[in-house]
């Protein structure tokens, strides 16, 4: 007796089949049972779970939404002025306050900031607590800002109309110290958030020194 | 499967989301991102890939956010773009290389119990492992269809094939799963595990 091929009873996981495929069915238990077993794994293909994305994915997610221009600035930064400030710039201050953190001898992880700045463990327990954790955060950001422009005006930088050329060279220099942060601490999603940021500002830097040169880049 | 939202609860959240709101934008983020993430991660059969492709899913589902009408249901939608942007990436891929398929030997084991066992991890852990291995083409389909839910015209038009090449092509992806599940089960038994959810 020659059995109905694995390809033919697949498609009789949905379709009535004809009748020498039925009379066949009703005669042979081997592929019966084959048929059963492709109704039960393409059952349980339907009954397969969701799968949670991997951890950080979000921080990465909100830089690149960020970057492209897709979530709105937070209330502290348009209240202060601070709302227009080139993207680019904006990261430079987060990586300062990054490397201050650093110094400081901060764990990678679980960190949070205090209203004075410093870097503090804390654990939210309650959504109170964990919107106050961000309005520091917050704070401690738009002031590593500040300090960041300051900074730049001292050594007679002109953040808003920066060359492009040293714009790319800088923002280069940025995503390898930040791919280098990563490999440290690779679930970090700060750290995730700040190379993706960095990648998507160096990515678009290069593009504008493309079009501005020519295109010879 | 349920939609997550609420009408009540629908309109005004998105309308916050696509203003850019970042709350709105994260509440959308937690309710779908496993649905997202799922469905990209088994097109992709790439934990890294199906990161990026789910990223490139949700920056254009947020873009196109303000275009979003309501005449499906959110999760519907989102769904449709994610399959897009993750089958777009995909073919993208293909051009820069071709991904052979493990060779599978040809043979129909019937020696494998027929005990469906829904929820069981182990179960779940070879569907997936199976899937990850089995050559993209099939995939995709076998993915869309038994996975998925979509009709054979709603792949053909996602796939750009007609819906009765969708549903060869599915009835090739089965046998070819069937056979690479009799593997995977001959090679625990070999090892001593006994392997019978399906």
């Amino acid at each position: 007796m020659e059995h109905l091929t694995t390809e033919t009873l697949a498609r009789l996981v949905d379709d009535v089949p004809d009748t020498k495929e039925g009379a066949h069915l009703v005669e042979c238990s081997t592929c019966a049972s084959e048929l059963e077993a492709l109704t039960n794994q393409t059952r349980a293909l339907g009954s397969l779970p969701e799968l949670l994305p991997p951890r950080g994915d979000w921080g990465v997610l909100e830089a690149r939404l960020r970057s492209e221009g897709l979530l709105e600035d937070s209330g502290t930064l348009a209240r202060l002025g601070l709302a227009r400030t080139p993207s680019w710039v904006r990261m430079a201050a987060s990586f300062l306050l990054f490397a201050v953190g650093a110094v400081s001898g901060a764990t990678w992880a679980d960190r949070a900031y205090d209203d004075s700045g410093s870097v503090a463990m804390a654990e939210a327990s309650s959504l109170d607590d964990a919107a106050a954790a961000v309005q520091a955060a917050e704070r401690t950001y738009v002031q590593a800002m500040s300090q960041y422009r300051e900074m730049a005006a001292r050594s007679g930088t002109d953040l808003d109309s920066s060359d492009p050329i040293s714009r790319y060279a800088a923002l280069e220099h940025l995503v390898l110290v930040s791919q280098a942060a990563v490999r440290q601490a690779p679930g970090d999603p700060f750290l995730n958030g700040f190379l993706a940021s960095a990648l998507a500002e160096r990515d678009a830097a290069a593009r504008l020194v493309s079009t501005n040169t020519g295109g010879w880049f | 499967m349920t939609d997550g939202m609420t009408p009540t609860t629908d309109k005004h959240l998105l309308a916050r989301a696509s203003e850019g709101d970042p709350r709105a934008i994260r509440t959308l983020y937690d309710r779908f991102s496993p649905r997202v993430y799922a469905v990209v991660r088994r097109i992709a059969g790439d934990d890294d890939l199906a990161q990026d492709y789910a990223q490139e899913a949700w920056i254009r589902a947020i873009r196109a956010l303000p275009t979003f009408r309501g005449d499906a249901r959110f999760s519907t939608w989102l769904h449709r773009i994610a399959v897009n942007a993750a089958l777009q990436a995909v073919r993208k891929a293909e051009t820069r290389r071709k991904r052979e398929a493990p060779a599978v030997d040809d043979m129909m084991n019937t020696d494998v119990a027929v005990a469906p066992s829904h929820g069981d991890a182990f179960l779940q852990q070879r569907l997936s492992k199976a899937l990850d291995e089995l050559p993209d083409g099939m995939r995709r389909v076998l993915i869309l269809h038994d996975v998925e839910g979509y009709t054979h015209e709603e792949i053909g038009d996602v796939l750009g094939v007609t819906a009765g090449t969708s549903k060869s092509q599915l009835s090739k992806a089965r046998a070819k799963m069937r056979e690479m599940l009799c593997a995977l089960d001959g090679e625990l038994r070999e090892q001593g595990v006994e392997s019978w959810s399906i």
